[in-house]
């Protein structure tokens, strides 16, 4: 009965997932497969995602295993098929830490990286960083500054991010290639404009002058990225606790609160209500804001808010009581977490005539 | 106060999760190895997440430090984490390119069967939103063209010219090498 049960249960499944009781053993094996000429893209495609699907449910490879299995991926360079190279990049990045000799593919993976085809290029810098180490990493500084600068932004983007990963193999890496990064700075895709941000700050964190001035002149004229601007933001605040108002820094987070993106005016209200030095003056602007946001038919909006509000609620709770009615009607939120939410700031704020509603 | 002002890093998300309607995981990728560092650990925190959110149609919820945002549709279920202080509008726009991005490769069709049928494809786009905890790009159908479908898996209505001009020229290829 139980059998039969299980049976039906598999059947509803749909067939069965084609992923199921995959044995460890027998995917290395089908591995070999890999060895065969011509490649056949679709069959090796099909292992080589059984093998991500294993390491990816968690499943230990010894290094023999997973040098072995490395070894036999790196014969499907030959085929130019895209979805099988793409593959073959992933494999090589999941594999990485466990299998030995990965600089192997070094080579490969720089003249993919080179070559013509962007959607091999911003992929095979990705993979090539996650295998570089030190020694290496002189012999590709060349191309990775080329992409840096890369008109397509999936190669910019990409190269910068694995900038900021070969931070842990060389620390100047970001300093190296701050010019880049700053030419980057300036284009006109959100992501490239966010992660050359992140490098440049990367670069210039420990020297105080070098991030008042880049800044100073960013604030001028407000990144258009969303994800730049918040990040902005938070540079800004790491610099209020150094150097004070001098530079107009609050004003400029406060003008932040008037874009159009929900992403930067949160982030600048909550920025607002957590700079410690703030009166209620300063907040009240950023509490109307949270205040709206209380209503908003988004829960992950509706959180945000009132998660803000249950803290600045512990340091300012009269300037939160303004928003008491709101937080009222929050407690029967669906979201548990901001019914809870809610219920915990009214203590704090709420007032003994409120107790009856 | 001081713990409560972000960090300004790029490393924003802690983990990204496709689960199926019985909390078991069809992909999942954790990017800070401080946070449950082995895959016991990974497993233990999905279970205990599903059962809090499965029935729940929330979007957003706190759990072991963490605040995960969620969304589900038939039987799956997506989640993306970040830390507890993260800005919780950063993580949505994640999670909703993710569900795009899995959606639009699915062509609409998002249950586990057509996922696991595009294994390959979704870990791609997985692979394109995220880069060890940094978002590489949030916009649905520009991470679509970057995982780079079959051609000769859409439909010719849907085609670009360029794929059609592509696909023709190899087939052309092919038949002069026969």
């Amino acid at each position: 009965m139980n059998a039969f049960k299980r049976d039906k249960k598999e059947e509803e499944d749909g067939g069965g997932n084609p992923f199921q009781n995959l044995e460890k053993t027998t995917v290395l094996q089908e591995a070999r497969t890999f060895n065969d000429t011509p490649v056949n893209p679709r069959k090796c495609a099909h292992i080589l995602t059984k093998i991500l699907y294993l390491l990816n449910q968690g499943e230990q490879l010894g290094t023999m295993e997973a040098t072995e299995a490395f070894f036999a991926m790196t014969k499907l360079f030959q085929s130019r098929d895209v979805v099988l190279r793409r593959l073959v990049y992933l494999g090589i990045k999941e594999l990485s830490s466990l299998a030995e000799d990965v600089i192997i593919v070094t080579s490969s993976l720089t003249k993919d990286m080179t070559g013509k085809e962007d959607l091999y290029r911003a992929a095979a810098i990705r993979a090539l960083c996650t295998i570089t180490d030190g020694g290496m990493l002189a012999a590709i500084e060349r191309y990775m500054k080329q992409a840096i600068v890369d008109r397509s932004p999936a190669v910019s983007s990409a190269a910068l991010v694995s900038s900021l990963h070969l931070t842990n193999v060389s620390g100047d890496v970001a300093r190296r290639w701050a010019n880049e990064a700053q030419e980057a700075l300036n284009s006109n895709n959100v992501m490239v404009q966010y992660h050359a941000l992140g490098v440049l700050y990367q670069a210039r964190k420990s020297d105080k002058h070098a991030v008042i001035k880049l800044v100073a002149k960013l604030t001028k004229t407000s990144p258009k990225s969303p994800y730049a601007a918040c990040m902005l933001i938070r540079i800004a605040c790491k610099l209020l606790e150094d150097v004070g108002e001098a530079m107009g820094l609050l004003s400029f987070i406060e003008s932040c609160l008037r874009q159009k993106s929900e992403m930067v005016v949160y982030e600048a209200a909550h920025a607002l209500v957590n700079l410690g030095r703030s009166g209620a003056r300063e907040i009240g602007p950023a509490i109307s804001v949270l205040q709206l946001f209380c209503v908003s038919p988004k829960p992950a909006l509706r959180f945000a808010a009132v998660r803000t509000l249950n803290k600045v609620a512990m340091t300012h709770p009269a300037a939160v009581t303004a928003c008491n009615l709101d937080l009222e009607n929050l407690i029967t939120d669906s979201n548990r977490s901001i019914a809870t939410l809610a219920i915990t700031t009214l203590l704090k704020t709420g007032a003994e005539s409120s107790v009856d509603r | 106060m001081d713990g409560q002002l972000l960090e300004p890093t790029l490393y924003t998300v802690k983990g990204m999760a496709i689960l199926d309607n019985d909390g078991n995981r069809i992909l999942a990728k954790y990017y800070d190895k401080n946070v449950f560092p082995t895959s016991k650990e990974q497993k233990a925190f999905e279970k205990n997440l599903f059962n809090k959110t499965h029935r729940a149609n929330a979007e957003i919820i706190m759990l072991d430090g963490l605040t995960c945002v969620y969304r589900s549709n038939v039987d799956l279920f997506f989640y993306v984490m970040g830390s507890s202080h993260e800005n919780e509008l950063i993580l949505m726009s994640v999670l909703n390119c993710l569900y795009d991005s899995v959606s639009q490769i699915l062509r609409k069709n998002v249950e586990k069967r057509a996922v696991l049928d595009s294994l390959d494809i979704v870990m791609l786009a997985m692979d394109e939103i995220c880069d060890g905890g940094i978002i590489l790009d949030a916009d649905a159908s520009s991470v679509v063209q970057r995982v780079a479908l079959r051609t000769d898996d859409i439909p010719l209505g849907e085609q670009t010219v360029a794929q059609v001009l592509q696909s023709a020229k190899e087939q052309l290829k092919w038949s002069l090498l026969k």
